[in-house]
């Protein structure tokens, strides 16, 4: 009879806890209700890139000398440079630049390493065509400066996560020194390592 | 208890004035609140899909539906619209008449219960002295309606969620009319609107969630697993069988269904209102309130006011445990089939019974407050 008892207090016992964890998570989600939206309305809002935005290549035609540094330290050896040597002015002469950017990785080593600066990263990232061989911008394209998004009139820019004001992403409400649920790994040691004053005699 | 506005006796009358015949008034009152209420569930279906994104988006921190209309309001309507317009494939070797009666008997079941759903004292289709226990019949035909679907699609993954939805209706049909048997016991009666009634005059204090907490939890429970929500939702498991006794169904057909789960899941909403919130009934007694402010009760406007307030307060009460109903799919996993029949028959119905034997018990001990 008692052992009948005790599996029924158990039983209530386990439901109450059951009870207790789905409130718990009705809890959490419900917080989430009045959270920000991470959603961006891409079209009518767009994140400010941030500072070190890798985007399409920006090149300046006049600053080059030719080097072919941005060639030797691209992964893929992707930049076409087209030069002359120009015999009368004893230099290389540009006359043609040209970066495939539906084959880039945008790792921006070229603009890393050029020893003129006549390469620079933009924040233009929306490099959508028809036709893939459109992305193969030659030094005019790549010359070109991108709209921002902060002048663009038609687009709302949002912050990113890393740039907005402290405490506007914290995550639930809890204190500082919550612990999470569980025993944390050097708890689970603790309790595992064998007690000296037992395994001493 | 002040009687009210009647509209049906208003209607009549004004009929016969005109010199009709009272037969023919009432012939042409009768089919205004079935249109009424079928347009009143249709609306509180939209609404409740509507809510259904827009919570969904607010739990996952999306907006969710938001060009289509003010705040995405015609998002459902756009739904419709394009269920409408699709095709509507019967599947090879599929029996082409269960295919076509299957959503047809989900779904009229389902309406047919608002008739027994009040919002006021007269403000009901019908107050059928069955009451509740109509509604607890007409449910259980829903499962016969899926089964068939789920049996002529000709699919496996259709027949195993039929089966499935017939499974989980029948167990968990009766620790829900458990629940609502203690409800009847305490109420002496199965009409819906004598229920209400009970519960009035004391304001919130004289709801019945206080008398039946437990009979509230198994109620809600059992409902949502009649309306097959998560974590109830097995029938139509997207990750284990596609859709259920859904999968073979486009166009009108699946928009059947689609209706039906709502109007069934606002249905559930309503009449956990109705049997433990007091229905249409406000927090604080109006009679009361009408009295300190000196009104007389059978003021038009004052009932004007209260019959608006109660179809207010029933929508709310009812609404806020849809909005429950959804935060809990984002909130609980889905259960396995084998956990689903435990807490069925293990547990729901043992505590289901456990409950009516105690609410007799107090019935015959405290009958004053029991109801005796």
């Amino acid at each position: 009879m008692l052992k009948f008892l005790n599996k029924v207090g158990d039983y209530a016992k386990e439901s109450v806890q059951a009870a207790k964890y789905i409130g718990q998570g009705l809890s959490v989600t419900f917080d989430h209700m009045r959270r920000r939206p991470i959603t961006v309305q891409y079209p009518y809002e767009k994140l400010i890139p941030s500072e070190r935005f890798r985007g399409r290549i920006h090149f300046e035609f006049d600053k080059c000398i030719s080097c072919e540094v941005c060639v030797r330290v691209c992964p893929i050896n992707l930049p076409v440079v087209d030069w002359e040597f120009n015999k009368e002015l004893k230099k290389k002469q540009l006359k043609h630049y040209s970066i495939d950017f539906g084959v880039c990785i945008f790792c921006a080593n070229c603009v890393e390493y050029c020893p003129t600066n006549c390469l620079s990263v933009t924040e233009e990232y929306e490099l959508a065509t028809f036709d893939r061989h459109e992305l193969n911008f030659d030094s005019v394209a790549m010359g070109r400066l991108p709209y921002k998004v902060t002048d663009d009139p038609m687009v709302t820019p949002i912050r990113e996560f890393a740039y907005l004001p402290a405490g506007v992403m914290d995550g639930h409400d809890l204190p500082k020194n919550q612990k999470r649920a569980g025993q944390r790994p050097e708890e689970i040691a603790q309790a595992s390592e064998p007690k000296k004053e037992e395994s001493a005699p | 208890m002040n009687p009210g506005i009647d509209l049906q006796q208003r209607f009549i009358e004004s009929l016969t004035s005109f010199g009709l015949p009272s037969g023919a008034a009432k012939a042409i009152w009768m089919p205004v609140p079935m249109l009424l209420m079928i347009f009143g569930a249709t609306v509180g279906v939209l609404v409740s899909v509507w809510l259904e994104r827009k919570i969904s988006a607010a739990v996952q921190q999306r907006i969710g539906p938001e060009f289509i209309g003010p705040l995405g309001i015609l998002a459902p309507v756009a739904d419709g619209i394009k269920l409408v317009f699709k095709e509507d494939v019967v599947p090879a070797n599929a029996d082409p008449w269960l295919f076509t009666l299957g959503p047809a008997i989900v779904v009229i079941p389902v309406f047919l219960s608002y008739l027994i759903v009040p919002f006021g004292e007269d403000l009901l289709v019908s107050n059928v002295g069955l009451g509740v226990f109509l509604w607890v019949a007409l449910s259980s035909i829903v499962p016969i309606g899926l089964l068939m679907s789920g049996y002529s699609s000709n699919n496996k993954y259709a027949l195993l969620g039929g089966l499935r939805a017939a499974a989980q209706s029948i167990s968990y049909e009766i620790p829900l009319a458990l629940a609502v048997l203690a409800i009847v016991m305490m109420s002496n009666s199965l009409s819906t609107v004598d229920i209400v009634a009970k519960q009035s005059g004391y304001g919130i204090l004289g709801w019945n969630v206080w008398r039946q907490p437990v009979g509230l939890l198994l109620f809600w429970i059992s409902a949502l697993a009649e309306c097959e929500r998560i974590p109830f939702d097995l029938p139509e498991a997207e990750e284990e069988i596609v859709a259920g006794y859904q999968t073979e169904y486009s166009g009108m057909k699946f928009a059947l269904f689609y209706l039906g789960s709502y109007v069934n899941l606002v249905l559930s909403a309503l009449l956990v209102a109705v049997l433990y919130f007091g229905g249409w009934d406000f927090p604080i007694p109006l009679d009361v309130v009408a009295n300190l402010l000196h009104i007389d009760p059978s003021n038009v406007i004052f009932q004007v006011v209260t019959a608006s307030l109660g179809i207010t307060m029933t929508l709310l009460k009812a609404y806020f445990f849809v909005f429950l109903a959804i935060l809990l799919r984002w909130t609980v996993p889905r259960v396995r089939i084998d956990q689903l029949l435990d807490l069925g028959w293990k547990f729901l119905l043992p505590v289901g019974l456990a409950n009516l034997l105690i609410t007799a018990g107090l019935k015959l001990t405290f009958p004053f407050a029991f109801g005796g």
